[in-house]
């Protein structure tokens, strides 16, 4: 995957191109007025994405927690509404606790392995041209790592429909 | 804007004529250059003409995907027009100073023809063109690599126009400068290491080189959208910024990696011929090999990504914020696979024929 540019500096890059090369040449007021609401969402996005996977595990465990403490206090209530908020504790309450998403800078290190493997790249082709056939070996194990990265980097990013833009 | 090109007008027809510019307006035109359409009225004594007009103007510096010369790429097209029958709009000239457009620019004929050429394919509007216009294409394209370079680039404009320290003394020279020069701009290109795939092309290019050919003024970035079409019949082959003297067989290659990009199917045309390659070697005789076109895909991917890739890295560097440079990431994604593939990587689809493995 490229890291760089980071899923924010393309979101990012759709603020700025709202901004630069679409509001300037819209002349309908309803248009602008939507332009700067796309803004306005695409930073939320920005917002949201650092954040959104650890809140909602870190709520999904707290609720649970509170539907358990809850049916502990009124549990032994003699009536229907406290039986039914003792089901939930004991249902929904029980679910196991889901993993909270620790923000550690993963892209740093993926990013430092990568210019690693480069770096190995032109090792080998010194090693390939002085005549040392092992190195086409090496070479092909830096290529089965890449050869389903790429593929699955192409079939995440790509639209169909060509280039837009061009004939 | 309009001042200017009334003014490159007068210079090129007379100044004794009236010009009268309308309907100024950009179009989309490519990615390397800022395109606009107009027309021309122009007025001489009695006489009156009217001239549909394509401007190119550089844009800023550190927007520019291809850092290339107007004023070449006018001379280019003046000695195509003067010397072969390549079908090409006649520039009317340029202008390098920028107080005068806003950057450089040239202004050109706007050619007759159909430049929405996705419409020759997939069951488009024209397809029933697609054999005859293809068939004209691959003539054209034969007719400008077998042209004699000392006749159509007499100052030698075209041997080095990216000013990169490219040879053309010999093939084997040509090959050598240009990996040097490749290898020794990756370094300042590379805005993420996934761009290997680029730099391990061009160790292997390096290592795995084909038969030598003479070489030509080659197009430089013949694609599907870089001709016009009119009646069965390639009317103007366009966007001369990166020609240059290289390997012929660099056309080809870089066709079929755009012919993937586009989804278009320029390569399996004149169909009655066995498809592009097969017509190409029927007219010049040079048997140019599935091989060969492979490797020479992937150089041409290389030539073209030293550009591209530079300027995206400024994009990211936050030397501008123009959204299309972070575009050409996405709409290039597809041609990485297809580039592992060609270099032989294991697990790509079996391809036995290809020269270019490890």
């Amino acid at each position: 995957m490229n890291t760089t540019p980071s899923i924010d500096e393309l979101l990012e890059s759709l603020i700025f191109a709202l901004g630069d090369e679409i509001l300037p040449y819209l002349t309908n007021e309803k248009s602008q007025a939507t332009a700067v609401m796309m803004q306005s969402v695409i930073q939320e996005i920005r917002q949201l994405l650092p954040v959104f996977d650890a809140y909602v595990a870190q709520e999904h465990n707290e609720m649970t927690k509170v539907l358990r403490d809850v049916a502990s206090l009124v549990g032994g209530i003699d009536s229907e509404a406290s039986l039914r908020i003792s089901e939930r504790g004991a249902t929904l309450g029980a679910v196991v606790d889901v993993p909270v998403p620790e923000n550690n800078d993963v892209n740093s290190a993926h990013r430092a392995l990568g210019f690693a493997l480069q770096d190995t790249l032109r090792d080998l082709d010194e090693l390939q041209r002085k005549g040392f056939t092992v190195a086409d070996d090496a070479l092909d194990i830096v290529r089965s790592y890449l050869y389903p990265t790429f593929v699955r980097y192409a079939n995440t990013v790509s639209i169909e429909g060509g280039m837009v833009g061009r004939g | 804007m309009e001042k200017a090109i009334s003014e490159l007008l007068r210079k090129t027809l007379g100044n004794n004529c009236d010009v009268a510019i309308e309907g100024l307006s950009p179009i989309p035109g490519g990615f390397s250059r800022e395109t606009f359409s107009c027309t021309a009225l122009v007025t001489q004594g009695n006489t009156k003409e009217v001239l549909p007009l394509i401007i190119r103007k550089d844009p800023p510096e550190e927007v520019c995907i291809l850092q290339t010369s107007r004023a070449n790429e006018h001379e280019l097209i003046e000695s195509l027009r003067a010397n072969t029958s390549v079908p090409v709009s006649r520039s009317y000239g340029y202008e390098l100073d920028p107080s005068v457009f806003g950057s450089a620019a040239m202004v050109l004929e706007r050619a007759d023809g159909n430049g929405k050429t996705s419409q020759l394919f997939n069951g488009g509007p024209d397809a029933d063109q697609a054999e005859e216009v293809m068939r004209h294409l691959c003539e054209v394209l034969v007719e400008l690599h077998q042209a004699d370079i000392s006749v159509v680039d007499p100052r030698g404009i075209l041997q080095d126009p990216r000013e990169v320290g490219i040879r053309t003394s010999s093939w084997d020279e040509y090959m050598d400068s240009t990996f040097e020069y490749y290898l020794s701009t990756y370094d300042d290109i590379v805005y993420d290491p996934s761009s290997i795939i680029l730099l391990d092309a061009y160790l292997t290019l390096r290592r795995k080189r084909p038969r030598p050919l003479r070489l030509s003024v080659v197009h430089g970035d013949f694609n599907p959208a870089n001709f016009l079409y009119k009646n069965g019949k390639v009317s103007a082959l366009i966007d001369w910024e990166n020609s240059r003297i290289g390997d012929p067989r660099e056309d080809l290659g870089w066709m079929t990696t755009m012919d993937i990009l586009s989804n278009s199917h320029v390569m399996d045309y004149p169909k009655k011929e066995g498809g592009f390659i097969s017509y190409y070697n029927k007219l010049t005789g040079w048997n140019v090999t599935k091989e060969e076109v492979d490797y020479f895909t992937l150089f041409g991917s290389a030539n073209i990504g030293v550009p591209v890739q530079s300027a995206i890295y400024r994009r990211i560097a936050g030397e501008h914020r123009q959204f299309m440079h972070l575009y050409l990431i996405q709409s290039s994604a597809p041609a990485i696979p297809s580039m592992a593939q060609l270099l032989g990587y294991p697990g790509s689809i079996p391809n036995e024929t290809t020269g270019v493995s490890s």
